[in-house]
Parts: structure tokens; sequence; C-alpha cells
């Protein structure tokens, strides 16, 4: 999951060997589209949603995506964020750890970050967070390879020690 | 706040808070207005780099303090 | 545990922290003309020049150079003939559905000089597939999928919010129409990024109604280029219009345009291709087999007299209220299968201009083509009631008004 236009559907396309569209503007993907992918040897079924600013869905397609999540309680979250807008990315990331999902954090779009001048540390990030932190650049494939061995050992976490690790909520 | 001009956002009205949080436009944020469409049409501003456009309306639910 | 609002921004505040830093910005040349194309003084005029540049080389690509220049002679130099002398049993059943009506409803045989007239499956139905639809929507998706991908949609929304905001939209409607010219069938999938039921609604008929696919256009320019003009602004009127109309009638919230407008992108070119043959092969797979059956349907109706029976029972309305020849119901019928077949089969009437382009706005408004209707029953069949209720509202008072129009112009009686 992740916001309109970080490159969902560009993960999955490269994950899964699909054909959905990919665009550059929000709003791409309206629907949830379902494909299967391979982890050491193992299938896996993946989906691809609608990109969401939040948990409280604004329309329909953000309401798919939501709908998705909360119906299926027992999947892996790949929480994509743009690298250049980390901030509210997290935002969205953090709604779904707060809920229990065992995520992975993929900073996309590292390339757009880079030009910008944006360096984010990305171990640490991991560190405080206490999920995986993969920088990737979806569209020529970097760090994907990654991303996927980092899968299988995903769990989820408690924000009170996310709190902790960050030193405290003042 | 006008045209091409710096400021930090100061308060955000009741229920927008929470629609404008996952674009990353918040209480103490700083942000940029690079363009005011006329006849009442949306206003583009910055915030973090990234650019987002809102109504006028939602804009004027907004209050930034311009340096 | 959940967090407050509040408490998850101080959070975020710690975490970035400690985590990221914002080395100096530099302005680049992107971001430049990201802001040029944003800002009304310099964003309109843009605008502006890559919509026309966007119809001309349509229109050039698709209509003068492909058709024209390639597929036109092709067809009625080569195939046409060949095929007339080569399928068995001229005259026949047949034959009539298949390869040549020979001047359908007259009495006598006679063969036909162009992929136009002869109305066959096999050529006719081919002929506008392939020769006139195929080039006109292969342009139209590379020229969207630069537009796509470069990342202009969303500035063209901003710029258009305003006027959109009248119709009870926003500026992201812009998204859906755009699609919708290529297919109405993404168009109305796309409507799920409009927040209310309202709003999608309003968004949902006015497409259906208002918005003529790239099939459609491409064959308009092919058959009736200089009418064209006078078409596209009747359909742009009735859109704002009705849309004005709807938004007014219309229960429910339009709420404000809230829309992230991302950084230019060079595209690439892998992507360009892969999307244009994605969309160019789900097209045919939906079009070649409704063209074709939709050739068979109007000729077996033509043979069983049923279209002339149509005609003659529909004539008051057609000939009174919408002031068009009553032999429009032939192309009327088949424009429920493809809008495309209709407009070709509406180009070899006998009518004058002024009929032709009330004929030709009366297809694209009328009935959407099966696979919008679907896609639209998809959405909701509630709204498609809806829909369908405004269409006919619409398709009476709009073809009376253009008749009218065209009455007070003097080129109508």
């Amino acid at each position: 999951m992740g916001h309109p236009n970080v490159g969902k559907s560009v993960f999955f396309n490269r994950l899964t060997g699909a054909n959905v569209t990919e665009s550059n503007y929000p709003g791409t993907t309206v629907d949830y589209t379902k494909g299967w992918m391979k982890i050491e040897g193992e299938d896996v079924e993946l989906v691809d949603v609608p990109g969401t600013f939040s948990l409280d869905p604004k329309d329909k397609a953000e309401d798919v995506a939501v709908a998705m999540l909360h119906e299926t309680r027992d999947v892996k979250v790949i929480s994509v964020i743009d690298a250049s807008k980390i901030e509210r990315g997290l935002y969205l990331a953090l709604e779904i750890i707060e809920e229990g999902y065992p995520v992975v954090i993929a900073l996309n779009m590292w390339d757009v970050a880079w030009d910008k001048n944006i360096r984010i540390d990305a171990r640490k990030l991991e560190q405080i967070l206490g999920v995986p932190v993969v920088p990737t650049t979806a569209i020529s494939g970097e760090g994907i390879k990654e991303l996927v061995s980092r899968l299988k050992d995903i769990q989820p976490v408690e924000v009170d020690d996310i709190i902790a690790n960050a030193g405290g909520l003042t | 706040m006008n045209y091409d001009e710096t400021g930090t956002v100061t308060d955000i009205d009741g229920d927008l808070r929470k629609r404008v949080a996952g674009m990353g436009i918040r209480v103490g944020k700083r942000l940029r207005m690079i363009t005011k469409q006329p006849i009442k049409g949306p206003v583009v501003v910055i915030v973090d780099e990234a650019e987002t456009s809102l109504g006028l309306e939602l804009a004027e639910r907004i209050t930034v303090g311009v340096d | 545990m959940t967090l407050s609002l509040e408490e998850r921004w101080t959070l975020i505040d710690k975490i970035s922290r400690e985590t990221v830093t914002f080395g100096k910005y530099e302005h680049t040349l992107k971001d430049a003309i990201g802001e040029l194309t944003v800002k009304p003084l310099t964003g309109i005029p843009v605008a502006i020049a890559i919509m026309y540049g966007f119809w001309s080389a349509f229109g050039s690509f698709a209509g003068t150079l492909m058709t024209d220049g390639f597929f036109v002679k092709l067809f009625d130099g080569y195939w046409l003939p060949w095929l007339q002398g080569a399928f068995p049993g001229q005259g026949s059943w047949l034959y009539s559905i298949m390869v040549d009506a020979g001047g359908l409803g007259g009495s006598e045989f006679v063969l036909s000089d162009t992929c136009f007239e002869a109305f066959g499956v096999l050529t006719s139905g081919i002929f506008v597939a392939i020769g006139v639809v195929l080039p006109a929507i292969s342009i139209f998706y590379l020229m969207l999928a630069l537009l796509e991908d470069v990342g202009y949609m969303p500035r063209l929304a901003v710029l258009l919010d305003t006027v959109l905001h009248r119709v009870g939209l926003h500026g992201y409607a812009i998204v859906p129409t755009i699609l919708s010219l290529g297919c109405n069938v993404p168009g109305v999938a796309a409507t799920r990024i409009l927040e209310t039921k309202k709003q999608r609604f309003i968004m949902m008929t006015l497409l259906a109604i208002f918005i003529p696919c790239g099939a459609q256009i491409g064959i308009m320019d092919k058959v009736v280029p200089a009418l064209m003009g006078w078409i596209l602004l009747y359909l742009i009127i009735g859109y704002f219009i009705f849309g004005y109309i709807l938004n007014k009638v219309v229960p429910g919230k339009a709420p404000e345009f809230l829309i992230d407008v991302p950084p230019y992108r060079k595209p690439l070119m892998r992507n360009i291709t892969k999307k244009i043959w994605g969309r160019i092969t789900g097209f045919f797979k939906v079009a070649l087999p409704f063209v074709m059956l939709g050739c068979a349907i109007v000729n077996v109706l033509y043979l069983l007299g049923v279209i002339q029976w149509l005609g003659d029972v529909l004539a008051p309305i057609f000939v009174g209220w919408f002031g068009v020849p009553k032999e429009t119901a032939g192309p009327l019928v088949a424009a429920f299968l493809r809008k495309d077949l209709a407009v070709a089969q509406l180009s070899v009437i006998n009518m004058t201009d002024y009929q032709r382009i009330t004929a030709v706005v009366l297809v694209t408004i009328y009935f959407p083509c099966v696979a919008t209707f679907a896609m639209m029953l998809k959405e909701g069949w509630k709204e498609l009631i809806a829909a369908i209720g405004v269409l006919i509202i619409v398709v009476f008072t709009y073809g009376g008004l253009i008749h009218l129009i065209g009455i007070i112009l003097g080129v109508a009686e």
C-alpha cells in the first residue's frame, strides 16, 4: 500500500510479471489486481491496490484499497513510500503498523530524493521502526531483490516500541 | 496568503485536519504558494518540495502565518 | 494501540529529525517548467498548444497519412474488388451480409465502389476497424501515454478546475474525460477517483452522453472532416449545459479539489510501448467482433425490412423533431453495438450538411455502446437507470434544440 503515484503498480508488474497500467499521475489504478510471485520457490499471492493517503478513504478508489486491507487480516504489507516525501509516507505506514499488520517499507523513488538532496538514513529508520526499510527505485528495478528477500521475516511491531526507540513523544 | 509567499501553517479547520494530513500539510509545517488560479480557482502550494493543489474553499480554512 | 493524529505527527517529526537530512535544494529546469505550466498566465496558452498539437497530430497521422494515404487505397483498390469477385453467390443473402449489399434498399443490385458503401462484414466491417479506427486509436494512445507518463494530467486538472466546478465536478474530472476520448470503458472506471456519489453520477452520465470515443472521433474525422468543428462544439456545449443542470438537480455534495501534483518525469519508452500495446490489443478484442457483429445485424435487419419499418414508424420523430432523414434509423440501431460503425453508415445516407451534423451528434449522445453499458452496470444499476433517464431526456431536448438552432440559422427546415 501507499500514496497515489508512488510506484505501487510498477512494483507489482516487476514482482509478478503482470501488465498493470503505470502512469505519472495519482489515481491510475482504481481497482485491485491480484497476481502471483515466487518467494524462495513458493507461490505467494500479491495484490496491487489503488493509492490512498490514509486509512480514512476519501473516494471510491481509496475505499477499494482500505477495504482490501481490512478484509484480509493475515496479510503482509509492502508499504511503498515516496522517499522524496517521506514524512507523509510514514504517516500512512504508521497507521498500518498501528493496526497490527506486519510491514516492510520500500523507500521508493530513491533516485528522485537523491536528486532533491534529501538524504535518508535507512538503517537508522529501520532501527527505530523495527521493520525492514529498503531503498528502491522500482522503475529501474533497484532494490527489488532485497525487498523480496526481506519479505519473509517481517513481524508486527508495537507502536510503544517505536515511540521508545524514537525517544518518547515529547 | 498571496502568490509566491512563504509561511507556516498556524491552524487547520476541524475535519480538514484529517483530510490534508495524508498530504503532509499540518500545523507547524512551512509552505510556499506557487500559484493562485483566477476566478476562485485552486491554489498550488509546495510542502516539503511536493506540490499539492487545493480548492480555494479548502485553502481558506487553513490559516498560514506569512513570514 | 493507535495514536491520535497529533501524536502520530509528533512521532514522525522525531523520527525524521533522526534520519532525514534535507540538503540545500536547487531549483531545476524541470521545476521551472512545472511552475510555468501550472500558472494561469503561461499555463493556459501551453494547455491550448498541447491540445492543438494533439489534435493536429491525430488528424494528420491517422486521417491523412494512414487512412487516406494507405488503407483507403489498399481496401478500395485491392481488397474490395478482389472480394467482390472471389466471394461466391453475388446477390445472395450471405453475399449481401458478408461482402456487398449492393446499394442497400434499392431495387437494383449495384456493386459498390468503396468500402464505406459496401456495408459487408468483411468489407466495411474490417475496413472501419483496421483502416480507420486502428490508426486513430494508435496515435491517440501514443499521445495519451506521453501526457500521462510525463505527468501533465494533474496540471491540466488544476487549470481546468474553475470551469469544471460550474458543472459540479472539479479539475480532476479531466482524467476520466480524457480517458473516455480513447474509450468510454476505462473512463467510467476512472470516475472512482471522484469523491462523492453525486460527482461520480454526473461524470458518468456526461461521459456516456457527450464524450465520443477515439474510434468514433477517428471515423468522424474521416467521413465528415469539414463538419468536425461543429459536431465537437455541440458536444462540448452540451457537456456544460447538462452538467450545469445536473449539478443543480442531483442531490449531494461536490467537494473541493485536493490533489497532488507530481514532478515531471522523463517517460520510459518501455512503459509507453507496453501501455499502447496493451490498450490496442484490449481494444481490438472488444472492437473487432462488435464491429463485425454490428455490421451483420444491421444488414440482416435491412434485408428483413426491419430498418425500413423502424424508419417509417419513427419517421415523425426523426424528420419532424430532429430534422434528419428517416434512413438514419439503421445507423442508430448499429450505434448501440459500435458508434464508429454507425458514423460510417451515416456517411453514405444522402442528406444536407446540417442534417449530418445533427445525425452524428445524435449517434454520439444516444445510448452508449454495449461495453460502456456493461461497465456502468458494474458501478451500480440504480445509477445506470438514472443515467439512462437523463440520456433520454437529453437526446430529445438537445436533439430538438439543435434542429431549432438550424431552423433559426436558416440551414434546416
